[in-house]
């Protein structure tokens, strides 16, 4: 039996403190995921998402808690692989290059045993089955750059789906891309968890499309603030329009009352 | 007898044969010479090779948005051959090789560790080395007649066997390696956080890079000289960037526009005495602007639905 079928927690984070240029940005973040979770990551601006998901792939180091993937120290040989990390499409690719869009998801195949061969067969037909789940057979010549926004952030979903990861991590893949791209992006990542088994952290500034979509949202300010339920997430609107987070579905009522916060901060 | 020689014995006989239908009153030579094969063969087969390697690496500093690094160590490899030409002793190019290397190595490692972000490192080893090179020049340099200006716009006619060797072991050994880590290279230069999460070292391949545009800016350097470099190493992928329309396609061009710069500017250096260097670099950039202007004004106004 794996890891995961044990019931283990396929990421857990105990007392998790990141530093960045000797701030403290993370503090005391501690919460498990389990197998097929679709969880949503949350928060202001500078809020520290980005620097926990960072610390989860073992690109920065907590200074102080554990975090275990698979069991095991971030970007170890025991999990390499076996995550996949999913970044802001548009800002995300250099500027100066034509690469098709076959060519950019067979980078996903790449791990640490076949990264100085030639393509073989298997990482081909997982190639073709990461284009198929997100639906680019037909744009796989493609170059990237004449891609829309939604169509980018489906190559580089399907770059991640090529190294056959199980936890995918997503930052803000929903920025620059349209309403109804949004909307398609978000099925696409339900059908990963439910349908492939994946399981998915995802951050968003998106509260409204978020709180639709994923099972479980985890609201961080330096610390957790809120962990549970989409649906129980408290306070939406007031959260949302003071912590200046889009949310289109805010009434009306709530802004007179921002508004007084804000002159109340003032003076 | 060197490598570089032995080479030529098994290369010298195709020259010969496809030498009488090149065009020209001296171009001719680079190809035929009456006894064996000599500096003119030798200037074309080792500018050939470094054009192949050139092109190669081009493609890869023009996405991690490096193009002038190669500018930049050629500045520090004239600091070394500086150096080189006051302790004598063996060739100045094995001294600029160490500069080149150790210098872009510390560059990577002041980008990686976000010292100096971008091209500022480069600008600071560039100038330091090539000063230092200059000062020990002027000052121990007395009674020295070694033609420094050679090294700036490159001699290629005086290429002798001991400098072929070292270009062509440094080639091949380089276009080798390019080729092995192609994949995991594009991969880091794409995307570093991804690549290390999928278990490529990210780290070593970008630092052995670094190593390898070091070894071959110095090997380059002989050939069109140290102000020219980029000529050779970023022009030719530039205007393949235009033609392309994927990564693959864009390697190819690249070799194919090096080529042709490289040949033809050859040709017009024999037949006008130009320096070789400077012609190859000229050719090079008219080529671009040529293809830039076909593909970004002229296809646009023929089919603008396909931009």
């Amino acid at each position: 039996m794996s890891y995961e079928e044990l019931g283990n927690p396929i990421l857990s984070l105990r007392d998790v403190s990141v530093m960045r240029s000797g701030v403290e940005v993370v503090e005391k973040v501690s919460f498990d995921i389990k197998k097929g979770d679709f969880v949503g990551l949350v928060g202001p601006n500078g809020g520290g998402k980005t620097t926990l998901i960072l610390t989860i792939l073992g690109h920065l180091k907590p200074y102080k808690g554990d975090v275990l993937v698979y069991g095991h120290q971030p970007a170890c040989k025991h999990n390499l692989g076996m995550v996949g990390w999913v970044p802001q499409a548009a800002t995300n690719l250099p500027k100066n290059i034509h690469i098709s869009v076959r060519e950019l998801i067979n980078l996903g195949a790449l791990n640490q045993r076949n990264y100085l061969r030639r393509m073989d067969e298997s990482s081909t037909s997982k190639v073709d089955q990461a284009m198929e789940m997100v639906g680019l057979k037909e744009l796989e010549n493609f170059d990237v750059s004449r891609l829309s926004g939604g169509q980018l952030q489906r190559v580089v979903i399907a770059k991640a789906l090529a190294s056959e990861a199980d936890l995918l991590l997503l930052d803000e893949p929903l920025v620059g891309v349209d309403r109804s791209s949004r909307n398609s992006l978000l099925k696409l990542l339900d059908d990963l968890c439910h349908n492939h088994d994946k399981t998915i952290l995802i951050i968003s500034h998106d509260l409204s499309a978020i709180t639709q979509s994923t099972h479980r949202i985890i609201y961080l300010e330096r610390s957790v603030q809120f962990d549970g339920h989409s649906k129980d997430l408290p306070n939406l609107n007031e959260l949302a329009i003071i912590r200046g987070i889009e949310n289109p579905h805010a009434s009306h009522s709530a802004k007179p009352h921002t508004t007084k916060f804000h002159r109340g901060e003032d003076l | 007898m060197g490598i570089g020689n032995m080479l030529m014995d098994i290369l010298s006989p195709i020259l010969q044969s496809i030498g009488p239908y090149m065009p020209g009153e001296t171009f001719p030579h680079f190809f035929i010479s009456k006894n064996g094969p000599g500096l003119f063969e030798n200037a074309l087969v080792a500018a050939l090779i470094v054009t192949v390697l050139a092109c190669l690496i081009g493609s890869f500093l023009m996405i991690r948005n490096l193009s002038l690094l190669g500018d930049g160590l050629a500045h520090v490899s004239f600091g070394g051959i500086c150096i080189g030409i006051v302790i004598g002793y063996t060739s100045p190019l094995i001294y600029a090789l160490a500069f080149s290397t150790v210098s872009a190595v510390l560059i990577f490692t002041m980008q990686r560790k976000e010292i100096l972000a971008g091209d500022a490192s480069i600008a600071i080893f560039s100038t330091g080395m090539l000063g230092f090179g200059l000062v020990v020049l002027k000052i121990w340099g007395d009674g020295i007649t070694v033609d420094v200006e050679g090294y700036l716009y490159g001699d290629l006619l005086l290429l002798d066997d001991q400098n072929l060797d070292f270009i062509l072991i440094i080639s091949t050994l380089s276009i080798l390696s390019i080729w092995l880590i192609r994949n995991a290279l594009l991969a880091t230069i794409i995307d570093p956080i991804a690549a290390q999460v999928q278990g490529i070292p990210e780290r070593e391949i970008g630092l052995f890079f670094s190593i390898i545009t070091a070894a071959v800016i110095v090997s380059m350097v002989k050939i069109v000289g140290v102000l020219l470099v980029t000529a050779l190493l970023i022009t030719p992928a530039a205007t393949a960037k235009q033609v392309g329309n994927s990564f693959k396609s864009c390697m190819f061009w690249a070799q194919i526009f090096g080529f042709i710069s490289v040949i033809s500017g050859l040709y017009i250096s024999a037949e006008t005495g130009a320096g070789s260097g400077s012609t190859i670099a000229l050719v090079a950039a008219v080529i671009f602007c040529f293809v830039a202007i076909y593909r970004n004004i002229v296809m646009q106004k023929i089919f603008p639905e396909n931009n």
